[in-house]
């Protein structure tokens, strides 16, 4: 094992390679469908209620209010968006929903305009709801928890599928063992990186052109910053999907561990801390555990949150290497 | 004899093509009993009120515009079904005429009904649109670059 044979040339090739042609194996296909689909339903389910309030809206008074539909997203989002967070337990929200009065949508009472929240948001419920479009914040917030289930579709046959049918040793002919696993976890990265880019404009489009509330820059400001946490929060994951599919030699045993390991992490940490409240710290195992501070106000939390992907990347990446450098093909 | 080994995405592709063949016959199903219930056939009495509000927004389309929807279903399934074993054959007629024609109807199907019907009857341009168009759009850009040169026989 010497890391003097990376030929960053051959890791380039690699890795454009790789990226430009994920689309032919059927895994990057897959992965294709199902990260469009999803990404794409889960702003219908956000934005369609919000529609059909616009709908009423214009049958009542003749045409959509804006602030007004801003508003009842606002106060409806407000108790999700901190229970996601962590902010509050359900117990709390379900407490203050029960006892809280919501407005209706042609509300215009002093009382529903003053604004319902007496206690005020916090600060990164503030930013989320009232600083950026609200919309695009939740749409934001359920791709960070939903794609990494999805990515180890894409990333789980990086190398095991090669050692399977023995093609990795005509490739070693010609290359180095860690310029086949770099250039591959980079295109995979690259292949990704270009598939959120086009949920997140897609759906920024629609918002935009449709759905109109938000100011166009606030949306266009906003869509790149989401772009952005959603590229780095994916790169920990595939780093993840490289180790096991570095580790093992068949490509569907490398899937299954991929989705029992990341899915596994959360599951343990929510169900083990029902019995010993320490169990919770399972979740830092993987990027659970903080990976919604890349939508945090504070640069010192998402910035934190960026170093902390690279160190886990690097972290994966390292053992995945050494195993890859290391084992008998 | 030389036989060209086929990409596991052109694989993926003609399984996902029988998939959607499927589902698009059971669509087919659904639009079928709707034409009955519009027709006559099949009564409304047992529908509530917003299953009649739907059935009466589907009777305002009228017959000619839903003869047109159910055709254009009807030869895209059959459309996905050929060109899906044309992917596994690899042939160049079958796999990539056909398959540019499904995508080609399927885009314009899709452009049309989202024109043409209502927001009650599932209408009007929303994200489910786009979703829609995915995988003819996908279609589409996949058989005339990545595998161009699989589809030859």
């Amino acid at each position: 094992m010497n890391l003097k044979t990376i030929n960053i040339a051959h890791v380039r090739l690699i890795s454009l390679y790789w990226s430009r042609y994920a689309v032919r194996s059927g895994s990057g296909l897959v992965y294709l469908m199902i990260a469009l689909v999803f990404g794409l339903s889960v702003a219908h389910i956000i934005i369609m209620p919000v529609e059909r309030l616009m709908a009423l809206q214009k049958k009542q008074i003749g045409q959509a209010n804006p602030q007004l539909i801003r508003k009842t997203i606002i106060d409806i989002g407000q108790p999700i968006i901190q229970f996601v967070l962590g902010i509050k337990s359900f117990e709390q929200v379900a407490k203050e929903a029960a006892s809280s009065h919501l407005p209706l949508p042609n509300d215009t009472s002093k009382s529903a305009q003053s604004g319902n929240n007496a206690a005020g948001f916090d600060p990164w419920t503030n930013f989320l709801l009232e600083k950026k479009p609200a919309l695009l914040s939740a749409v934001f917030l359920i791709l960070i928890f939903g794609m990494p289930f999805v990515i180890s579709f894409l990333a789980f046959n990086q190398i095991s599928g090669d050692v399977q049918n023995h093609g990795l040793r005509y490739l070693l002919l010609r290359t180095e063992r860690g310029n086949i696993f770099f250039g591959r976890f980079i295109g995979t990265t690259f292949f990704s990186t270009a598939v959120m880019a086009i949920i997140v404009a897609t759906i920024t489009f629609y918002l935009g052109m449709k759905i109109r509330i938000y100011p166009a820059s606030d949306l266009a400001i906003w869509a790149v910053q989401g772009f952005l946490a959603l590229a780095i929060l994916m790169v920990p994951y595939i780093a993840v999907c490289s180790l096991i599919s570095a580790s093992v030699n068949s490509p569907f045993l490398s899937l299954v561990l991929a989705k029992v390991a990341i899915a596994g992490v959360l599951l343990m940490a929510i169900l083990g801390s029902f019995a010993w409240k320490p169990a919770k710290y399972i979740l830092y195992a993987l990027p659970w555990g903080w990976q919604n501070n890349l939508l945090h106000p504070a640069p010192a939390h998402w910035l934190g949150a960026v170093f902390a992907s690279l160190a886990y990347t690097a972290f994966f990446l390292t053992l995945g290497y050494i195993r890859f450098e290391t084992r008998d093909l | 004899m030389n036989e060209e080994k086929r990409p596991g995405g052109l694989t993926a592709l003609a399984v996902i093509n029988f998939i959607f063949s499927g589902l698009y016959l059971f669509g087919l199903l659904g639009w079928i009993i709707i034409f009955l219930v519009i027709i006559g056939i099949i009564p409304t009495d047992q529908m509530n009120e917003i299953q009649k509000t739907q059935m009466e927004a589907f009777q305002e389309l009228g017959i000619p515009v839903f003869i047109f929807i159910l055709t254009l279903s009807l030869i895209s399934s059959v459309l996905l079904l050929l060109s899906g074993i044309g992917y596994l054959k690899q042939k160049k007629f079958l796999g990539r005429n056909l398959g540019n024609l499904y995508a080609v109807i399927d885009i314009i199907s899709s452009v049309i009904s989202g024109i043409v019907l209502t927001a009650e009857t599932g209408g009007g341009f929303t994200i489910m649109t786009m979703v829609g168009l995915i995988y003819p759009v996908l279609t589409l850009i996949l058989l005339n670059t990545t595998f161009k040169e699989d589809l030859t026989n």
